[in-house]
């Protein structure tokens, strides 16, 4: 059995503690009594993955068999999770692949014909054809790409339609391959609590006139955390139009939840405990440290863009959505979830190389932000882990720079729009419309491999929880014009950073070190 | 940047290379607590053993105590045709007790007799133990509470061993008697064995608590035995310590004043306590640091 998560105490034998600084990484020594939150040791992976996911789809939850749910003639579309998933990028084969197999066989075999495969890539960039073939398999991406397996575009007027509205009058605008298909089958891979259930299809096929009415501020606002769906605004929203979908669509879910292997064996120093790290673990660090340090930041990035998580699969299940997710989640809290007692003044947080919208690219100073004051603050079931006017340090360099392929909106968003104002709803108001609908972007979004113009936004609304609850933002070893930009603060080292901090939360703080990745969600009593 | 240098130093340091691995504490694995083993002291029972003792108090022990000071025992007779075993009561506030007791019994008794000695302050390094239990045949008893409750003195009484039992659990640190705990009590009521009370006056003036040798000059001692007091059927372990603890009052009454008067003042329930005057501290302990009177000098028969 593997170990629970764990909150250590830091004493005198406690030795420096791993923290990821962006794409690098150093110990640090902590203040003696930081709590650090490790999260549970890696589970033990399903041994026979295919039998299991054969196993799940003919044996779904609130379902009939998917055998069953196929005929010839009908219209099948399949939709998979795109190329934020999961992180870092796992190591051949992708769980979405063995799914995708399955699937497909079944569908050959049941005699059907008209099969769509769609990556459900809302305002994301397009993915490459390389990172498609990566994710579907060698087999499934010859034999559909590109005609029959493509990347979902959320502003062709042409490929989308109008399902309806919720009880609440939220638009729901999916896909129209989707939504006119016989059968909807949705391949999830659910790294955080976050992901899937009804996230997958309204969010991942829906389009910016869907997506506005739980990406905004006031969702955000209201999503407490958003890695716990049933006090989530964001998650509220995303239910009642799954709901609506589906009284309109027949939809049947995958879900897949991975372990906690994050880094591979070379960097296994990364996965394990401090005081538990061997001679080795110790050489490790060194040598990688050192050569990291050294390395120019070209091919520090190509090593670090090459890392593929060794990651074990813990749990497929299929059927209906709801269904799927409870069993889901559960799988998700037995792998991250570790019980912390309070709050702290100070949260404590070392930002890796890797968020979901830099796979492949730069993590520019919105998206190391996003990371941050967005995912890493939210990883809280009940209660942040920073009290309310706390301060929350971040080590990351947050350097000024953006890949101009990947992100041009993101340029603009950080030239223009934060230099007048950091605030998240005055932001929303004045120029979320004028991004969202900017013919450029769309332009890029349509044709190129650009996220779409309004994603910056949501990035920033995706931190407006932590920016409301937070007194102090501090990054350690953030450049000082792009942390300025963002209306935080730099320091220059952890010493100073908390010296700083003491300003707001008194000078002896109590400080909470979220040790992660792998990836931790802390239930706060 | 660091050097390499610096970094392999943090490296080592935090990770103490060439020195055992520590693990936080609060990651230590949990452990049940482990009951300590007791530390065994059947060897200094044994025939060596009770040859080697007998030797060490008869020629080193008692001449040592006996000179440096002057022990006056009474109430000896009152062993007199008792059968063992016994369970020796006395009050405590000097390490000189133990050795009084066991150098002013008569030889049948003191070779057949063992002594409770505290597992914590006695027993707690091996070589200290080892000394204890050699010299005054002395076995581990817990007083920190929480633990299993040892059964050495109930079957070192089933094997015939008399025992001395310091009821108040700690040396005073006033001099004076302090409350007893019912340990002794339930001893002798579940073995079903006579007590004998004890008074020890004037060992807190001889060699106070924080002294490892005794006072210079001879300090007068007195050890007084009593009468054994036998638990009554039914009688329980808080009312038979109850009759100990007057036992040992009406000693110590004894031995302050006469035999006479202390009968007299118990009869009527009058006898005082031997808690010392009351007052502060420092006057408890100034009155309990006077020494005994010494012994009238002999009348000189030739002048």
């Amino acid at each position: 059995m593997s170990r629970p998560g764990f909150v250590l105490e830091v004493d005198e034998r406690t030795p420096p503690l791993l923290v990821h600084r962006g794409e690098g990484f150093g110990v640090h020594r902590f203040p003696l009594g930081t709590r650090v939150v490790y999260p549970p040791d890696s589970l033990p992976p399903l041994s026979n993955l295919r039998a299991e996911i054969r196993h799940a789809l003919q044996n779904p939850l609130g379902s009939e068999p998917l055998s069953e749910l196929l005929r010839p003639g009908m219209r099948l579309t399949v939709a998979f999770d795109d190329v934020s998933l999961p992180l870092p990028p796992m190591k051949t084969p992708d769980v979405r692949q063995l799914v995708l197999e399955e699937v497909l066989e079944l569908a050959a075999r049941r005699g059907v014909e008209d099969v769509e495969l769609v990556v459900a890539n809302s305002l994301h960039r397009r993915m490459t054809a390389k990172e498609i073939e990566r994710a579907v398999g060698e087999r499934v991406f010859r034999s559909f790409w590109p005609e029959r397996l493509r990347n979902f575009d959320a502003e062709d007027p042409e490929g989308l339609a109008y399902v309806g509205k919720t009880d609440k009058g939220e638009d729901v605008e999916i896909s129209k391959r989707a939504a006119e298909s016989d059968l909807l089958v949705y391949v999830n891979i659910n790294l955080v609590a976050m992901d899937g259930g009804h996230k997958s299809v309204p969010v991942g096929l829906g389009s910016y006139r869907s997506l506005r009415h739980h990406h905004n501020v006031h969702t955000m606002l209201n999503s407490r955390s958003y890695m716990d769906p049933p006090s989530s605004a964001l998650h509220g929203s995303a239910t009642r139009m799954g709901r609506l979908l589906a009284d309109h669509l027949r939809i049947f879910t995958v879900e897949t939840t991975l372990n906690n292997e994050t880094f591979p064996r070379e960097f296994g120093f990364l996965n394990r405990r401090e005081w538990e790290w061997s001679l080795r673990d110790q050489a490790g660090y060194l040598a990688a440290k050192r050569a990291n340090d050294a390395a120019p930041s070209r091919i520090r990035r190509q090593v670090f863009r090459r890392i593929r998580a060794p990651y074990g699969v813990t749990g497929v299940h299929a059927g209906e959505t709801e269904a799927v997710h409870e069993r889901t989640l559960a799988n998700v809290h037995r792998q991250q979830k570790v019980e912390v007692n309070g709050q702290a003044d100070i949260l404590v947080v070392g930002l890796p190389y890797i968020s979901p919208y830099n796979v492949n690219s730069i993590m520019n100073p919105i998206l190391a932000m996003c990371l941050g004051l967005g995912y890493f603050f939210n990883m809280y079931l009940g209660r942040p882990l920073v009290r309310p006017g706390g301060a929350m340090i971040l080590f990351h360099p947050v350097p000024w720079e953006f890949h101009t392929v990947h992100h041009p909106s993101y340029v603009d968003f950080f030239e223009e729009v934060l230099a007048e104002t950091t605030d998240p709803a005055q932001i929303e108001s004045k120029f979320e419309q004028q991004y969202a609908t900017d013919p450029w972007y769309t332009h890029l979004y349509r044709t190129s491999h650009a996220y779409h113009g309004v994603h910056p936004f949501y990035m920033w609304y995706w931190g407006a929880h932590a920016m409301d609850h937070l007194g102090d933002v501090i990054f350690v070893g953030g450049d000082r014009r792009s942390v300025r930009r963002m209306g935080f603060r730099a320091a220059s080292t952890f010493a100073d950073a908390l010296e700083m901090a003491g300003e707001r939360v008194g000078s002896s703080p109590t400080i909470t070190y979220l040790h992660s990745p792998p990836l931790a969600l802390a239930e706060v009593r | 940047m660091a050097s390499l240098l610096d970094e392999v130093r943090e490296v080592a340091r935090g990770w103490r290379w060439g020195r055992r691995p520590l693990v936080p504490r609060s990651a230590e694995p949990f452990a049940p607590p482990s009951e300590p083993r007791e530390f065994p002291t059947e060897w200094a029972r044994s025939p060596v053993g009770r040859a080697a003792r007998a030797a060490i108090q008869r020629l080193v022990l008692r001449p040592l105590v006996w000179s440096e000071t002057d022990p006056r025992v009474h109430g000896l007779d009152h062993l007199e045709g008792l059968r063992g075993p016994v369970v020796f009561v006395a009050n405590h506030s000097s390490h000189l007790d133990a050795p009084l007791i066991l150098c002013s019994l008569p030889e049948r008794w003191r070779r057949r007799t063992a002594v409770g000695a505290a597992a914590d302050y006695f027993f707690d390094v091996w070589w200290r133990a080892a000394g204890t239990a050699l010299v005054f045949n002395a076995f581990p008893v817990e007083r920190s509470g929480g633990r299993r409750l040892s059964d050495t003195p109930w079957r070192l009484l089933r094997e015939g061993w008399s025992i001395v039992v310091f009821p108040e659990g700690t040396r005073s640190r006033d001099g004076w008697v302090g409350r007893f705990r019912p340990g002794a009590a339930m001893l002798c009521a579940e073995a079903g064995v006579p007590a004998v009370p004890m008074a020890i006056r004037g060992s807190f003036a001889a060699m106070p608590r924080g002294r490892g040798w005794p006072v210079p000059g001879r300090y007068p001692i007195s050890v007084r035995y009593g009468a054994p007091v036998v638990p009554e059927p039914g009688e329980s372990a808080g009312a038979f310590m109850r009759r100990l603890t007057d036992a040992v009052a009406r000693l110590w009454d004894e031995d302050h004043h006469d035999w006479w008067a202390a009968q007299v003042r118990a009869a009527r329930g009058r006898t005082p306590p031997p808690a010392g005057p009351a007052g502060p501290r420092w006057l408890r302990v100034w009155e309990a640091s006077r020494p005994l009177p010494r012994r009238r000098a002999r009348p000189r028969v030739w002048s």
